[in-house]
């Protein structure tokens, strides 16, 4: 037996050595290791022929040319940048990059869903056919307008550089219904302001191809502000050394060391909100130290010296006054820069050949006070910027023909007609602007009349709007609300009725001028994929709604689906023979002049309309803003004369000039002793898409950890408060709380708390909810009183430990 | 408890022989029994002949596109702008005309070649710039008168005749072009 045994081990061993001396184990490992890439979960696209398909990227309205990869036509693996695109040469952002995870993304909304439970229940959306859900509408629209309801219904849209915002208008216009918005931004405060000035609202745009010198007062160039690959080529210019080549020196004067900050020549660390101030304070040096543009200040400008009105009264001008009440030493003060940095920064303001400034909030996702707009506008009037092709112009629109007339209301709710819902109340604002904060504040309190419907187009307002939980209080007095979001977003999820677009990749749109850009732009968004679930465009869907309303809007919205409207825009802009397709070289935005006559390369409106389906856009030079200007004087009015007087208010000379107007946060300042300020970062998505899977890769650890995320406070608070670094704390505002952990770091400005934006989704898919929380929670939003514009200033905060 | 019917010089002989049994038995599963399982046979769903398609140059069915992808097996759409209808008939003609041409069905060919989704290989770069025979990697189909049989890894899925690894790298190595992991593998 023992032999046996023995025999028996020795047999095994023979086999074990035969074993290792045959392929066997080697080829059994590797193809085990090859077996373990094929699981059938492994994501891996299907095998057959690749192709790339041009289009525009819309994820946010940069409009960066994109090429789509896609295996057999009909599965999507890829998005790059095109080189062939005339603005973004091939260049792309984090998020456009990742936009394939929208279009696959699992919480996508398949079919349209109705709410049968109460609103929010998760489990209560049951799947609708489309015609069903149409009729629904359809018949609520139609019966609305026939009751007389017709401003009961309420749009907002988030895609306000489409022609889908032309649509909304035409629609609700030849409905009858004023309560129609857009996102808030930093363009609503800016069209109003160069309406005063100008006689025209449009946005202002920025050469910054040309400048010497910027002086950015917070807003984050580099960290995804307006045209995102635009601003990273002008950065990389500006830092590429050539011979003969003035190098562009960045100041950016901002409370927060953001990537801008870090990169820029100089960091001016300001106590946030107080820019506008410091504008005015190197206005002040400029005009003291005599550094401004005379000749351009006396015969191009209205208000800079005193001026006197119709009825004879004479009124102090923007000199005096900024002299009066500016000097370095007065806006030391409560910006927190020194006298001598304000009038070291002023004079090399004044003394550059090319100096200009720029401003906004972070991204420029929120509407500025009037005044500040008008005070960092007086400050490149006064370099002489808003020449005809100087560094700043207002934007030029293409000339589209005008859409056809919608036939004036007849019937609307009593004594209300034409009426917006925020501006029946007694305390409207002179100059009102697209003011949704201040129409969900009305509707959340005790609205002049009840909103049956509310309709919500490409935005999540309960969620990116800043203080979202006015827009959930105006959504709850609301009978109906309706989405058109293709994902499960914090606004879908409360809605009753869920009416899914396409996703930006499936569906055929257009993008009308890109942001702060000198030149007219519009590009068509080629369709690069079948639409993968049962949804609709929501132009097809409005097209269908506008039939079933009334004649009145049937009218109006004559086309039988959006693309033949975008066929007839299109043909309109043909038709104007202005501007050119761009092709592959790219446009040069350095030599463009103002008023420029372009020499149309396109032969006909389907060769145009051919030509920007491949991914090509149409472009055109900027227009002479100071040919006509339609103001009072005929000139830019920096004495905004045109300006509407509250009834009763006395003309004070101040409420004409652009001046810091800071509004009084709430809470107590014992209660409330720091500064809540948010803040966004290019590596996290704070609009209407979420953080995709790909970029949460990108945020680093002292900004999110596990679901904690971190908020930003000086050394010397954390000294004051106790705080070491990573302590949990929780972040209280008169707005709400939220936990968070600190993080100690000198790029904060003491004082104060740094909450980025972006996190803390409530729906959508495991990779986005639940991470840190949502920062516009947390902050408090003021009603511009001259314009009803929701601006986010100050919030006062707490910090205390968990 | 001791063996008697054995003495020490027989059980060597006999663990010898057990070892060398374990060996050979070893030794024949892993080189003879173990590669056979391993691959299934399997055919290709009609016989292709490029033999009878010398009208045609090889650039006609696989060629570069311009933006240096590779077009690879082509698609049914270039079989069918000749093929619409039957040009013989042939069994496998039939099969091309009525089972795939008419319904719109792309041919499941079984590609001998198939690289894994993590390897990143582009024919551009290497039978343009360094103009590599095509037969330095894949089987010469001039004088062919049947399609080989596809043997498939009944482990990995893929073909038998992929090209492994070392394969590749033994070819940089010679050519002196780095063997860095994010050559192939991004």
């Amino acid at each position: 037996m023992s032999v046996g045994r023995r025999a028996f081990l020795q047999f095994v061993g023979g086999a074990v050595g035969g074993t290792l001396l045959s392929p066997l184990p080697w080829k059994l490992a590797d193809d085990s290791a090859i077996w373990s890439q094929n699981w059938s979960w492994r994501p891996s696209p299907e095998r057959g022929e690749f192709t790339e398909k041009p289009s525009v990227c819309q994820l946010c309205p940069s409009a960066c040319g994109i090429l789509v990869r896609l295996v057999n036509g009909k599965q999507a693996v890829r998005i790059r940048g095109n080189s062939n695109h005339p603005f973004s040469k091939g260049g792309i952002c984090p998020l456009g990059a990742s936009g394939l995870q929208f279009v696959y993304a699992p919480y996508r909304i398949r079919e349209p869903l109705k709410q049968t439970g109460t609103r929010g229940d998760p489990n209560g959306f049951k799947p609708i056919s489309w015609d069903e859900a149409l009729k629904e509408m359809g018949t609520r629209l139609a019966a609305l307008r026939q009751e007389n309801k017709a401003p009961s219904v309420a749009v907002i849209t988030g895609q306000s550089r489409g022609s889908m915002s032309d649509l909304w208008r035409q629609f609700m216009t030849a409905y009858g219904s004023p309560n129609l918005f857009t996102m808030p931004d930093e363009s609503d405060s800016q069209k109003l302001a160069a309406r005063l000035a100008f006689g025209t609202a449009a946005p202002f745009t920025f050469a910054f191809e040309r400048a010497d010198y910027v002086l950015s007062f917070g807003l984050n160039l580099l960290d995804g502000w307006g045209p995102f690959v635009r601003m990273q080529n002008v950065f990389s210019n500006w830092r590429t050394e050539s011979a003969g080549a003035v190098q562009t020196e960045l100041v950016q004067i901002e409370g927060r060391a953001s990537v801008t900050a870090s990169k820029a020549n100089q960091w001016v660390a300001v106590n946030p909100g107080t820019e506008a101030l410091f504008a005015l304070g190197l206005a002040y040096v400029l005009i003291e130290s005599n550094l401004y543009d005379a000749g351009f200040m006396s015969d191009q400008v209205f208000g800079f010296d005193n001026w006197t009105d119709a009825a004879g009264n004479s009124h102090e001008g923007f000199k005096q006054f900024v002299l009066k009440h500016y000097s370095p030493d007065q806006v030391s003060k409560e910006t927190g820069a020194t006298a001598e940095e304000i009038i070291a920064i002023g004079r090399k303001f004044g003394a550059q050949k090319s100096a200009l400034a720029v401003w906004g909030q972070g991204r420029g996702t929120h509407a500025s006070n009037l005044y500040h707009d008008l005070a960092f506008m007086a400050l490149n009037l006064l370099k002489g910027n808003l020449k005809n092709n100087g560094l700043v112009s207002l934007e030029t629109p293409p000339p589209f023909a005008p859409l056809p007339e919608a036939a004036a209301v007849s019937s609307t709710a009593e004594g209300l007609a034409g009426t917006r819902l925020d501006l029946a109340s007694s305390a409207k604002p002179p100059l009102p602007g697209n003011a949704l904060h201040s129409f969900c504040d009305a509707l959340g309190g005790s609205p002049a009349y009840p909103l049956e419907l509310l309709l919500v187009h490409e935005a999540n307002p309960a969620y990116t709007m800043a203080e979202p939980s006015l827009f959930r209080k105006a959504a709850a007095k609301t009978r109906m609300v309706v989405s058109f979001a293709s994902t499960m977003d914090e606004t879908a999820a409360m809605a009753d009725l869920i009416l899914p677009n396409h996703s930006p990749l499936e569906r055929l749109d257009d993008i009308i001028g890109l942001p702060a850009t000198p030149c007219a732009f519009y590009a068509i968004a080629a369709p690069v994929l079948a639409p993968q679930l049962d949804t609709r465009s929501s132009g097809d869907v409005l097209l269908t709604l506008a039939r079933a309303a009334g004649e009145a809007t049937a009218k109006a919205l004559p086309w039988n689906n959006y693309e033949t409207f975008l066929k007839d825009r299109v043909k309109g802009l043909a038709a104007s023979q202005r501007g050119a397709v761009a092709g592959p070289t790219a446009v040069n935005l350095t030599t463009m002049q103002a008023g420029q006559n372009l020499q149309p390369n396109y032969k006909s409106d389907s060769d145009l309309w051919k030509k920007l389906l491949a991914g090509a856009c149409w472009y055109d030079a900027p227009g002479d803003h100071l040919a006509t200007l339609p103001t009072a004087s005929g000139l830019i009015e920096l004495a905004c004369r045109s300006l509407p007087l509250a009834p009763g208010q006395a003309a004070d000379d101040k409420l004409f000039l652009p001046h810091y107007q800071p509004l009084p946060p709430s809470g107590a300042a014992d209660q409330f002793p720091l500064q809540l300020v948010t803040y966004q970062t290019v590596t996290v998505a704070a609009g209407l898409h979420p953080n995709p899977p790909f970029m949460n890769k990108l945020i680093p650890d002292d900004l999110l950890l596990g679901n904690e995320m971190f908020v930003e406070i000086h050394p010397r608070t954390a000294q004051q408060l106790q705080l070491a670094d990573k302590a949990r704390v929780v972040v209280q505002t008169p707005q709400g709380e939220a936990a968070a952990r600190v993080r100690i770091t000198h790029a904060a400005r003491p004082g104060y708390v740094f909450m980025a934006q972006g996190f803390g989704h409530k729906n959508q898919d495991e990779y986005v909810r639940g991470k840190g929380v949502n920062a516009n929670e947390l902050v408090e939003v003021q009603l511009d009183p001259l314009t009803g514009l929701g601006t986010v200033w100050i919030t006062r905060a707490q910090l205390r430990k968990a | 408890m001791k063996n008697k019917g054995l003495n020490s010089s027989g059980k060597g002989l006999i663990g010898i022989i057990s070892f060398l049994l374990g060996l050979v038995i070893a030794l024949g599963v892993g080189w003879g029994v173990f590669p056979t399982l391993l691959y299934s046979t399997k055919i290709q769903p009609m016989n292709f002949l490029h033999s009878a398609h010398q009208d045609s140059t090889c650039e006609d069915c696989h060629f570069t596109r311009e933006n240096g992808t590779y077009s690879g097996i082509p698609m049914l759409a270039k079989c069918a702008e000749c093929h619409e209808d039957a040009q013989g008939d042939t069994e496998d003609e039939r099969i091309l005309v009525e089972e795939y041409v008419q319904q719109q069905r792309e041919i499941p060919w079984k590609t001998y070649a198939w690289q894994p989704d993590n390897v990143y290989f582009s024919h551009a770069a290497h039978t343009g710039d360094q103009g590599i025979e095509c037969v330095r990697c894949h089987r010469d189909v001039t004088g062919e008168a049947k399609l080989p049989p596809y043997y498939e890894n009944r482990l990995t899925g893929y073909s038998k005749s992929t090209m492994k690894m070392v394969e590749c790298e033994k070819c940089h190595a010679d050519q002196g072009t780095s063997n860095a992991c994010n050559v192939c593998h991004k």
